[in-house]
């Protein structure tokens, strides 16, 4: 081949240009981070084509990554044996009476399902099969409805478990234990958040209110819920006490998700295993395909060490912690806009790694901001995969919902600043419960 | 001709079903070793669930070209049928140049690891890289459906 050796700003521009080319092309996003790499690895007198295979190959060969189908899986179990619908019961009976019912039992849904599965696309795609039509049904806006779902939704990767936070863990060694516990509180807030907006939304649009359920009802509907409420304490507990890994404990949500499928709430058949087990296999090789592909692309962004020559300047900005965090926020909102979050973390949350540690920012601190922000970066278009799925179950193009997306991320960009500014937020469940992890 | 390719779509959607459901036992295996001496801790078994893992994705990509699965953006406002048809055609035809890329240079990348054997299973790791170049194998045939598709759009 003809003897070529690109610097840097050559690199990223044919890198960049060829990406952004293609995904206004509408080739999908795995194949446009792929092709992107093609030029530069043939052109490129020290490369070849193989890195391309290797560095998927590398992806796809690991272990941590496991955890994806596996939070699907039981997502997807969660649905079909009856566990989902015995939550929506229990929410109902918690908040059926606040104005905006229904959509109150859709974010409170996704608190608790967050507590199970690590996925939010997966909580995106079972709620908006649950909610989005039924709640158009009782008057609620359908712009409104999809928004609410896919925003909520965000919540799974940050209440524990989590796949990003494994992801995170995995690529950035920071303890994910500590990370689940750290997560818990920012998961809590975006959540009340959430509530208050929909609060707002149902007191403007006028938004149906159902009766005030029993309190007996509520004992009933909690005691029936028990068995799949305690799955975060197993999960997180198991991990803490060290008796199993992350990844691991995916498998372990998945056995227990089954178990209470099968033999507790008796309402799954084989059928209903077998779609729940291709839809797991369609959704999460779609998506860890990608991170093949994403991984090639970050393996050549680091090989010309684009990465530093775009932090070169940052770090003589003289910014504190806090400057730095919000840069970090910035960083993966305008990332998240474009790429999935595991992607996202492998190419980007390496290259800030360095800036957060220069400002002694704590790991955990930092790991939170940047799985914060990037779960933000699932409803912000023009590639958000929750907002896209929950579009796509409705039926309507993007667009549709964007401007009720955006008014409710508001709040949820105040939590985020929250957490930047009072480290607190974030550390304090760590330091309580386990402090020798933040060590 | 459609039969066959529905046919082999149903049998790749198959074979990625079994590679999900097998996946959870190595893993299990892997916990309850460490806890009981019932069975054995085998050194295999994270092995063995990183290389179904690896078939589980690779299957999944394949089939995700003929279901229009894999996340695509779309930035264009509302388009008519033929000019739908049309961006297909375009965007088929760079996931075309990269299928020829999984085909051509996979071969070489299942050549290069002829004789590698596993780590700890000592499984011959050509077994595991040919998953690339059939996934390009795979993928021209699903796109030269797809192009038959929007051309028959085209000239409607």
């Amino acid at each position: 081949m003809s003897a070529i050796a690109f610097g840097p700003g050559q690199a990223a521009i044919l890198l960049f240009g060829v990406f952004f080319a293609l995904f206004i092309l509408r080739v999908p996003v795995a194949f446009a981070l792929g092709l992107a790499c093609l030029p530069v690895v043939i052109l490129e007198d020290r490369l070849s084509p193989m890195i391309l295979f290797n560095e998927t190959f590398k992806a796809y060969n690991s272990f941590i990554l496991l955890a994806v189908p596996f939070f699907l899986l039981t997502a997807n179990l969660m649905n079909v044996g009856g566990i989902t619908d015995r939550l929506v019961h229990l929410s109902r009976t918690m908040v059926g009476h606040f104005p905006g019912a229904l959509a109150q039992i859709n974010v409170l849904l996704s608190v608790f399902f967050a507590g199970i599965s690590g996925s939010s696309t997966a909580d995106a795609a079972s709620q908006s099969k649950i909610f989005i039509d039924a709640q158009v049904k009782e008057g609620y806006g359908l712009s409104f409805s999809i928004a609410i779902t896919a925003v909520s939704a965000v919540l799974a990767v940050i209440i524990p478990p989590s796949i990003l936070m494994i992801v995170w863990g995995g690529v950035i060694s920071t303890s994910i234990g500590a990370m689940y516990l750290a997560g818990i509180l920012p998961g809590l807030l975006i959540a009340a958040a959430q509530m208050v907006t929909v609060h707002v939304y149902s007191k403007i649009y006028n938004y149906p209110v159902y009766p005030r359920s029993t309190f007996r009802e509520f004992l009933l509907s909690g005691w029936q819920s028990i068995p799949a409420l305690f799955t975060p304490f197993i999960i997180v507990g198991g991990i803490l006490l060290g008796w199993f890994t992350a990844t691991e404990s995916a498998a372990v949500a998945v056995i227990y998700a089954a178990v209470l499928s099968i033999f507790v709430y008796r309402e799954m058949d084989i059928r209903h295993l077998y779609h729940a087990l291709a839809e797991t296999g369609r959704l999460a090789s779609v998506a860890l395909f990608c991170v093949g592909t994403a991984s090639a692309f970050g393996w050549l962004l680091a090989y010309y060490q684009i990465p530093k020559a775009l932090l070169a300047n940052v770090t003589s900005w003289g910014m504190g912690i806090t400057g730095v965090g919000f840069f970090i926020a910035f960083v993966f909102l305008v990332v998240g806009c474009f790429l999935d979050a595991i992607p996202a973390i492998i190419i980007v949350g390496t290259i800030l790694q360095p800036l957060a540690a220069s400002v002694n920012m704590h790991p955990i601190h930092f790991a939170i901001i940047g799985i914060v922000s990037l779960a933000f970066g699932l409803v912000t278009p023009p590639y958000g995969l929750c907002l896209m799925i929950s579009c796509a179950v409705a039926k309507v193009p993007l667009k549709f919902a964007l401007k009720d997306t955006m008014i409710m991320l508001v709040p949820m960009l105040v939590m985020l600043a929250a957490i930047i500014i009072w480290p607190e937020i974030p550390l304090i469940l760590p330091k309580l419960v386990a402090p020798e992890l933040l060590k | 001709m459609k039969r066959i390719i529905d046919g082999y779509h149903r049998l790749l959607s198959g074979l990625m079903v079994a590679t999900v459901a097998i996946l959870i036992v190595p893993v299990t295996l892997q916990i309850i070793s460490r806890y009981t001496a019932l069975i054995p801790s085998w050194i295999w078994t994270e092995e063995a669930s990183r290389f179904l893992f690896i078939w589980m994705v690779m299957l999944g990509a394949m089939i995700g070209i003929r279901e229009h699965s894999h996340f695509e953006v779309d930035v264009w406002p509302e388009l008519g049928a033929k000019g739908a048809a049309l961006l297909r055609l375009v965007s088929d035809l760079f996931v075309l140049i990269f299928a020829l890329v999984f085909v051509w240079w996979g071969i070489q990348f299942v050549r290069f690891g002829w004789d590698q054997l596993s780590e700890l299973a000592e499984l011959p790791m050509p077994w595991i890289f040919v998953a690339w170049p059939l996934a390009g194998v795979t993928w021209v045939l699903f796109l030269g459906e797809s192009f038959v598709q929007s051309w028959r759009v085209l000239r409607a």
